[in-house]
């Protein structure tokens, strides 16, 4: 769901800005808390893994394909919201200024759904299902697909307010198919937090910690 | 337990791996967003297959920019630049990531000294 630049008109495109630099701001004040040396190769593989995944479309049928887009994964591993935001933020620049995927104008927009929308939905949905179904599977999977779809929403309402779609086949046709990306988003959501607490098992109380507290 | 740094190898492995099999693999059909632009356009209906000629009509945009090397390929060399162009984008994903905390633990470094 990454917006190229001729998709939103500049205004609009300039108040997703901004709204993005108050939470790359937040995003930049918690990894100056939370970051040392120590978390530096999970933050490195974390956005290697998502900028290659994320090249890895995946045929959904109708005519569709989708990749995994990452915020959930990014906020549980790293035990925050504003982790997602900072991973994404810099994937999104990379595929936007090195290879034109996501505008520059629209970056703004990108980093809002993907990062933060996807990483607040994520996250707080992860906590909340933890808490009632005790399921590290269970729950990713469930938030993953969340953090998936709530976002293609918010793209299709952006893309209503910069006339490029009408909004309810807009609605429509993008939580349809993000509905079926977002299984996509889930199950590679558990196996690569698997995979990353198998590799890393101190990451399994940031994981659990998180969720409690 | 893995060490850290074996574990960034292993990581930036993996990635270098899976934006490999990408090249070869990746299914051509437009993502969510595009099929949505298409669907509205007229050119797909919402459940239906993709046309082979369709293409997204897009407005005028008030800029255009050229990205290096625009949706990952190398102009002119195939699926070996495809490669390329993956390996480039992984390799600066990881080094943005790394460049962007060593940063923001020197920042941090300084406020502390003052």
């Amino acid at each position: 769901m990454h917006i190229p630049d001729a998709f939103i008109p500049l205004p609009q495109a300039a108040v997703y800005w901004l709204i993005a630099l108050i939470f790359i701001f937040l995003s930049i004040r918690w990894a100056r808390k939370e970051m040392s040396e120590e978390k530096i190769p999970l933050i490195a593989v974390l956005a290697a893994g998502i900028f290659a995944i994320q090249a890895f479309n995946l045929p959904v049928g109708m005519g569709t394909s989708g990749h995994l887009v990452g915020g959930a994964l990014a906020a549980i591993l790293l035990g925050s919201p504003f982790g997602a935001v900072f991973i994404l933020t810099l994937v999104l620049i990379v595929q936007g200024v090195l290879f034109g995927d996501g505008g520059i104008t629209t970056m703004g927009a990108n980093i809002l759904n993907m990062g933060v929308i996807g990483g607040f939905v994520g996250y707080y949905s992860f906590q909340g299902l933890m808490k009632a179904t005790k399921s590290m599977p269970v729950s990713a999977f469930i938030a993953a697909w969340l953090a998936c779809f709530i976002p293609a929403l918010a793209c299709a309402v952006e893309m209503y307010l910069a006339g490029t779609f009408p909004l309810v086949p807009g609605l429509a046709a993008m939580g349809l198919y993000h509905a079926v990306i977002g299984i996509i988003e889930g199950a590679i959501t558990v196996v690569a937090i698997r995979l990353v607490i198998s590799a890393k098992p101190d990451l399994q109380s940031t994981v659990i910690r998180g969720a409690a507290a | 337990m893995m060490d850290n740094r074996t574990f960034l190898i292993a990581g930036i492995i993996i990635a270098l791996a899976v934006g490999g099999l990408a090249v070869f693999l990746a299914s051509s059909n437009p993502d969510g967003l595009e099929s949505t632009a298409l669907m509205v356009q007229g050119q797909k209906t919402l459940t239906g297959d993709t046309p082979s000629d369709a293409e997204i009509q897009e407005p005028e945009s008030a800029v255009s920019y050229n990205p290096p090397l625009p949706d990952y390929t190398l102009e002119g060399y195939g699926k070996s630049g495809d490669l390329l162009a993956m390996l480039v984008g992984t390799i600066l994903a990881v080094l943005v990531a790394i460049g962007a905390v060593k940063l923001l633990m020197m920042v941090r470094k300084t406020d502390r000294q003052d």
